[in-house]
């Protein structure tokens, strides 16, 4: 390779589990709080991003579509999560009001995540990577394809949802 | 039932907690969590390596190393695999995109740039007159599409440089008499141009024909490798006709050209090449 050559690559999937892993499971064990949890959809997102790296078209953008990839696993773990917990709540009563009575405050930000996956997708993804990703604007635009005006936008309609949804 | 009737008394929108207003307040992102420490995540993410190694061998893509370089013939896409060059492409023809997407589809490929230096040096040889480089670098056919083209390609490998064959003689050779078509096809989609020596099939007419990284191409490895072409672009009149089985070369209007089967001719650049090849000239038409 030239030293000032272009190559038409993104690095290699090594490389980047190296610069990223971290700052993705401290999102991961934010966003699902729970240890098993975090590990499983990280193992489940570095597969995801294996298998898809060949469509990758270059180095840009790496960061942030491994911030989409996660955050759409969390969120569909939880929603899966809350579609079974709600199974579980008609067959075993018993079991769903001992846990939920024992710990009130937890409920609250079940809540929370409750509401926040009721919001449209675009604007669930956004307000997630912002809020527990802590990405900048532009980087939640390249993940969602779109403009950082319009993921601003995202952000700041999940906000209002969220906080009528909190009573607030 | 009294559990049930308690759980569906709750609220939905009850007790927002100190956290979750934090989180609503703005749209800044939510301060670090306390609990979650950074010597915790290490330890998941070595716990994680452990879970993934396991789950990623099975799907794993074999490595292949690759790079671009600057050679006398243009810019280049050079990729190595652990068995053999796997992919040399001119990046300024149309179809250039197609070889990377193959490889990528295929493999992991990891940027080097020694794989692409080491093939302008070959390269370099080779215009200069030396072949052996080229000759033994191995090479890995993974990536050609069918079973014809690699016969077609694998066959091709056994002609020297300064000699050449035609697109109906490599279609006899291969067992598809009428297949130099396919041929022409075959060569155009080379994932190895230069190292499998594509540009040494001409028509049986004596023109020199297409090639896939464009005519000026074909002419300036051909000439490098002893052919006097002219602006015509046709064989030399002094191409000789030699025979793979029998080691004798002939003038093209040789009675015995036109006896023996085609798919053993092979054309040389000239009577020296022919001899070089270790064949004899012909007695009946005394082409040295």
């Amino acid at each position: 390779m030239e030293p000032d050559g272009n190559f038409p690559l993104p690095p290699p999937f090594d490389e980047a589990v190296r610069r990223h892993e971290h700052e993705l499971m401290r999102y991961l064990m934010r966003t699902t709080r729970d240890r098993e949890d975090a590990l499983d959809v990280f193992q489940e997102m570095w597969l995801r991003a294996y298998r898809a790296w060949p469509t990758l078209a270059s180095a840009e953008g790496v960061r942030p579509w491994l911030y989409r990839i996660a955050t759409n696993l969390c969120l569909n773990r939880s929603r899966d999560r809350m579609r079974r917990a709600r199974v579980i709540a008609e067959d075993a009563p018993e079991f769903v009001s001992e846990t939920s009575s024992i710990n009130g405050s937890n409920e609250a930000v079940v809540h929370l995540r409750d509401a926040i996956a009721a919001l449209p997708s675009k604007q669930r993804e956004a307000f997630v990577m912002r809020k527990f990703g802590g990405l900048d604007y532009e980087e939640i635009a390249a993940a969602l394809a779109c403009s950082p005006e319009s993921a601003r936008a995202g952000v700041y309609q999940a906000l209002k949802k969220l906080r009528a949804a909190a009573g607030g | 039932m009294k559990h049930r009737a308690i759980a569906r008394k709750v609220p939905r929108r009850a007790r927002p907690d100190a956290e979750a207003v934090s989180i609503l307040a703005d749209d800044l992102p939510a301060p670090p969590d306390a609990a979650i420490a950074g010597d915790g995540i290490d330890a998941m993410v070595e716990d994680a390596h452990r879970r993934m190694a396991r789950a990623l061998r099975r799907f794993r893509r074999p490595a292949v190393r690759a790079g671009i370089t600057e050679s006398p013939l243009g810019r280049l896409l050079v990729a190595e695999g652990p068995r053999g060059l796997l992919a040399v492409a001119y990046l300024d023809t149309p179809g250039a995109a197609a070889p990377l997407e193959a490889l990528r589809s295929g493999y992991d490929v990891i940027e080097d740039s020694a794989v692409a230096v080491r093939v302008r040096e070959e390269i370099d040889r080779l215009l200069a007159g030396d072949s052996a480089p080229i000759d033994g670098h191995p090479v890995d056919l993974s990536l050609v599409a069918g079973d014809f083209q690699r016969r077609a390609l694998a066959h091709l490998r056994r002609v020297p440089p300064g000699a050449v064959v035609t697109y109906q003689g490599l279609a006899e050779a291969i067992g598809a008499p009428s297949g130099q078509r396919a041929i022409g096809n075959s060569m155009a989609s080379n994932p190895l141009p230069v190292y499998v020596p594509c540009h040494r099939v001409i028509r049986s007419d004596g023109a020199i024909g297409n090639y896939g990284g464009g005519v000026e191409r074909k002419l300036s490895l051909l000439r490098a490798e002893g052919f006097e072409i002219g602006p015509d672009k046709r064989l030399p009149p002094q191409a000789v006709w030699g025979h793979r089985r029998s080691h004798i070369f002939c003038r093209p209007g040789c009675a015995a050209v036109r006896r023996a089967s085609r798919p053993r001719w092979m054309i040389f650049a000239d009577a020296e090449h022919a001899c070089g090849a270790g064949m004899r000239p012909c007695k009946l038409c005394a082409p040295a």
